[in-house]
């Protein structure tokens, strides 16, 4: 009795691992199947029909990327756009998020859902706006026309990051700092910056894959000169080369699965998780 | 100067209507371990940021070892404190924290490592140099934090509600290592607290203060036995208030009646014939006899109102006239019961004289 129990009882173990090992690797496969279909498409040459593989790999359609696409300008810009809209998203953002974080300030909430609004509303709906003003003010296709584009939902993220960074800064630990003894500044170096810093971080990798990513704001605001690679990949659809633009996606993804690995390796968890409360 | 360690003199604050400080004096002598005590509101606490330079006095002047320190910033006041929510610096280990005031200092990297494994010693936690504030429990964090106040051998020593954060257990155990350690040192310390067993406990002597000023200063046995007000008395242990008039004063004793009732106590300082006053006695104090008992000092009929259990003591209330009911705390060797008719001793050493 007890026995045939016990085997059964395995049975249905089995049956539970293997239905979560089948669920698991579905979902897996969900996930990174279009990604592998595009990883697939940019290096096989003569891939139509009803195949499973591609029957030949090469790597021209890379080399076309780089040269027809003209990968090294769009990337530079890609870059330079980003660079200038985490840049001008954490100059905001810092003293925004330092204000909304530890000050008491009127109406806080109302502040924080109209500093939100941008994240909140399609990009499109206002990109048109910012399109119209940008070329007023001979702002469209210039790097920094499309970073400031950017920064309207760069700096939400940036703000929002900063400010529970700051919310949760322990206003006794500085304290404690000034009665062990040290000035303002050393307590800023000492205490406050390496407290701040983990969120700080996390706010620039927040904007910058933003900025990176960014498609609809680019849109309306890119020029010849400032072509971005999101824009750039968009447009080689257009273009009708499948194996081109599947290489141009892959090249597309690869920064940000570099900042993803940084974000697991550099950032250590330690100072990260553990909170900022002291306890 | 005088010896006096920490001093405020007429220290007054005020944030908006509130007077968090009214004229508070406090003298903290040298070597000596005195408590601030008082229910939260009471202004201990800006008191204190008075003293670590937080907060700057509308009035009056703070002295530190004689120098007055009141428009010194605090960094530059050479204070050790610990504080209720430990504080510790979180991204650093516990070597790190104790290390922090030494390192703001300059202290030569030698001799560094020396103070702070001295340090770590005093505390028995030289094991966890390593580890992180969030990988020890709360009484282990607020040795560290101990260990950081004192590494640098500041003049004074601030303590802000340092055990109010920890259990029950934990917190007897750690006042005795913390009244050990600063006897064994012998620093001048400052102990703020609401609780008043902490207070009696540790201090060479308690500061009582309520509603921004300072009631009365004395050691824990005086506080004790000889509160100055009501608010003494009630705030520390358990109290009973018995109003009455004072009919005459004769050597020394003052006459009170209350009711039909008349008491001998004690006379306080000022009192005057024809006076309302408040006769104090600790329910401890109070004796409970059968009532066939002789006479005796003070000694009333009374009934027994209603009687609690507490294990190592009964807890009753006593009616003795009307409208008078006193609170009597005895062994249980004798028992008496509800509605039971008994005789009441007050003592007339343990009562005391309230001028309210």
């Amino acid at each position: 009795m007890t026995a045939l129990a016990k085997r059964y009882w395995h049975a249905l173990i089995n049956q539970k691992k293997l239905f979560i090992y089948t669920f698991l690797w579905s979902f897996f496969l969900w996930i990174t199947s279009p990604f592998l279909i595009i990883l697939l498409k940019s290096v096989g040459r003569n891939w139509f029909g009803k195949r499973w593989l591609p029957p030949e790999l090469t790597l021209d359609w890379y080399k076309w990327a780089l040269t027809i696409a003209n990968i090294p300008q769009v990337l530079s810009n890609t870059l330079i756009i980003a660079a200038i809209a985490v840049t001008i998203s954490t100059l905001l953002a810092l003293p925004t998020g330092w204000a909304l974080g530890r000050r008491k300030v009127p109406a806080k909430e109302v502040l924080t859902s109209i500093i939100l609004l941008p994240r909140m509303i399609p990009p499109i709906a206002y990109a048109l706006g910012i399109a119209q003003i940008f070329y007023r003010l001979h702002l469209v296709d210039t790097h920094l026309g499309v970073a400031l584009a950017h920064v309207a939902i760069c700096a939400p993220y940036a703000i929002l990051v900063l400010s529970s960074t700051f919310e949760g800064l322990d206003e006794r630990v500085l304290e404690a700092a000034a009665v062990c003894g040290a000035s303002q500044l050393r307590t800023f170096f000492h205490v406050t910056l390496p407290l701040v810093l983990p969120g700080i971080l996390s706010s620039i990798i927040f904007t910058f894959t933003t900025s990176y990513n960014e498609f609809t704001l680019t849109l309306m605001t890119y020029g010849p000169h400032t072509i971005t690679l999101p824009v750039r990949t968009y447009l080689a659809v257009g273009e009708g080369y499948w194996e081109v633009t599947s290489a141009l996606s892959i090249i597309l993804i690869i920064p940000s699965l570099f900042v993803l690995f940084m974000v697991q390796r550099q950032v250590q968890p330690e100072k990260l998780v553990g909170g900022f409360k002291g306890v | 100067m005088d010896d006096n360690m920490i001093e405020l003199r007429n220290v007054t604050k005020r944030y908006g209507p509130i007077v968090a400080n009214a004229n508070v004096n406090l003298s903290v002598r040298r070597g000596e371990l005195m408590t601030l005590l008082g229910p939260s509101g009471c202004g201990k606490t800006t008191a204190l940021r008075c003293i670590t330079g937080q907060v700057t006095p509308d009035e009056g002047r703070v002295f530190i070892d004689g120098v007055d320190v009141t428009d010194v910033p605090t960094h530059k006041r050479e204070l050790g404190m610990v504080f209720q929510n430990f504080a510790l610096f979180p991204h650093m280990t516990v070597y790190e924290n104790v290390e922090f005031p030494l390192m703001i200092r300059r202290v030569p990297q030698g001799q560094r490592r020396e103070m702070v494994m001295d340090a770590l010693r005093l505390i028995r936690m030289e094991s966890y140099a390593q580890h992180y504030p969030r990988q020890l429990s709360g009484g282990q964090q607020q040795r560290v934090g101990l260990a950081r106040a004192l590494v640098y051998h500041p003049k004074v020593l601030l303590l802000d509600e340092p055990l109010s954060n920890l259990d029950a257990k934990l917190r007897e155990e750690m006042r005795f290592e913390i009244r050990d350690l600063i006897s064994r040192l012998g620093i001048t310390a400052l102990y703020v607290t609401h609780d008043q067993a902490e207070a009696l406990a540790l201090s060479d002597r308690v500061a009582v203060m309520n509603a921004g000023r300072i009631e009365q200063v004395g050691t824990p046995d005086e506080i004790y036995e000889s509160p100055r007000s009501r608010f003494v008395a009630d705030f520390i242990g358990l109290s009973n208030f018995i109003r009455g008039k004072v009919l005459a004063i004769e050597r020394g004793m003052a006459i009170v009646a209350v009711n039909h009732i008349k008491l001998m106590v004690p006379a306080a300082e000022g009192t005057q014939v024809g006076q309302d006053i408040l006769v104090f006695i600790r329910p401890n104090d109070v004796r409970l006899f059968p009532v066939d008992f002789a006479k005796a000092e003070n000694t009333f009929e009374g009934v027994v109102h209603k009687l609690t259990y507490l294990g190592d003591t009964i807890d009753y209330r006593v009616i003795v006239a009307e409208g008078v009911q006193i609170r009597v705390q005895t062994d249980g060797k004798v028992r008496f019961n509800a509605g039971e008719a008994v005789k009441v001793c007050l003592p007339e050493a343990r009562c005391r004289v309230i001028l309210e």
